[in-house]
């Protein structure tokens, strides 16, 4: 992606990664749902893919901001917040999940 | 097709305007200037403009042309004490009409004024766009 | 933590910042004889240098912010600035500059939202 800093790119990856210790396996996520579009684990990577293409449009539309080849401003603003908001989505959703997780795993047998 | 064309297009129509109210105030300024008969009256100075139409390299409004002169014969007029005035007492007063330039004056006055509106209005919608996602 | 900034982003405050400045300039001289307005252009260069290389550094892209005279009409003691042009300019790279500080604060949300929720 053009112009991006490592430390963005880090910060990308770390919103949908676990913190370390916590290594899910990851045939509880996928489990007998399989392929099924319904499973959780599709809808999370959709949910990734997703949050890519948002920031791209929002770095691509405020490189165009800058130069002066933008039409309207608020194409921009509107990217950027959508940009932000399906981050903090995301980061949401992981927490959730992880949540979930240790507290299935902390069930008793 | 910049950000910001509003500002641009708004900012032709101000410049038109102060350049009319430039050439009126030069009409009314010389509007008692008299010419021998040898010499041509002062002419009185008419703005010329043209729409432009928005393209991939202007957004649009409107520019001035140029400048185009009143005639040059003015208003012979009998004034035989002029230290001007020719064999026949006559000398050339010019061809402008006092009463045309004042009501000219609050033409361009007024559009002058609205484009500035424009460009108010503009500014404040732009900067509550600009504040979208804040907060 | 450096570098999180879009260099092309940082180049174009610099840009916007010196056409104010230029401005400012213009509008002061406005009274004296034989003073040419002069413009800050740095927009093009900047488009050209991305398109080229998107990922250009900031020492690439040294050199895109110039400034030349412009080529307006003078009155008749040389003067040619026009103070109507002069203050629309200034409103407008006052909007573009708000524009493009949305635009840094772009660069830094992504990691700020990580940082706040994790």
């Amino acid at each position: 992606m053009s112009g991006i800093s490592p430390l963005t790119s880090i910060a990308r990856a770390a919103a949908v990664a676990p913190p370390s210790g916590v290594t899910p396996s990851s045939t509880l996520l996928t489990g007998s749902a399989g392929a099924s579009s319904d499973s959780f684990s599709s809808a999370l990577s959709g949910a990734v893919d997703n949050l890519q293409q948002v920031q791209n449009k929002a770095d691509g539309l405020a490189m165009q901001a800058v130069t002066g080849t933008l039409a309207n401003p608020h194409d921009y603003m509107i990217a950027a917040t959508e940009a932000s908001l399906n981050t903090q989505m995301t980061v949401a959703v992981r927490n959730k999940a992880l949540e979930a997780f240790n507290e299935i795993m902390r069930m008793p047998l | 097709m910049g950000a910001f064309d509003i500002l641009a297009i708004s900012g032709s129509g101000v410049n038109l305007n102060r350049t009319w109210l430039d050439s009126i105030s030069d009409n009314i300024a010389n509007i008692n200037t008299v010419r021998p008969t040898s010499e041509a009256a002062y002419q009185a100075r008419y703005v010329e403009a043209q729409a432009v139409s928005p393209d991939a390299a202007q957004p649009g409004g409107v520019a001035v042309t140029g400048i185009s002169l009143g005639s040059a014969e003015g208003r012979l007029t009998y004034q035989p004490d002029n230290p001007m005035a020719d064999a026949q007492g006559m000398v050339r007063m010019p061809d402008v009409d006092l009463s045309e330039q004042m009501s000219q004056l609050i033409m361009a006055q007024r559009g002058y004024q609205a484009n500035l509106s424009v460009v108010q209005r503009a500014t404040d919608a732009y900067n509550a766009a600009l504040q979208i996602g804040k907060g | 933590m450096s570098g999180i900034v879009t260099p092309g982003i940082q180049v174009a405050l610099d840009g916007l910042a010196e056409r104010q400045r230029v401005l400012a300039r213009n509008i002061a001289n406005i009274q004296t004889p034989g003073y040419t307005a002069q413009r800050v252009n740095f927009e093009s260069a900047l488009s050209d240098a991305l398109t080229s290389n998107p990922d250009s550094s900031a020492t690439d892209l040294s050199g895109v912010v110039t400034s030349a005279p412009t080529t307006d009409p003078a009155r008749e003691d040389g003067n040619n600035v026009s103070l109507d042009s002069e203050t629309l300019m200034s409103l407008d790279t006052n909007l573009r500059y708000s524009l493009a500080l949305r635009a840094v604060e772009g660069n830094f949300t992504p990691i700020r939202d990580v940082l706040r929720s994790s």
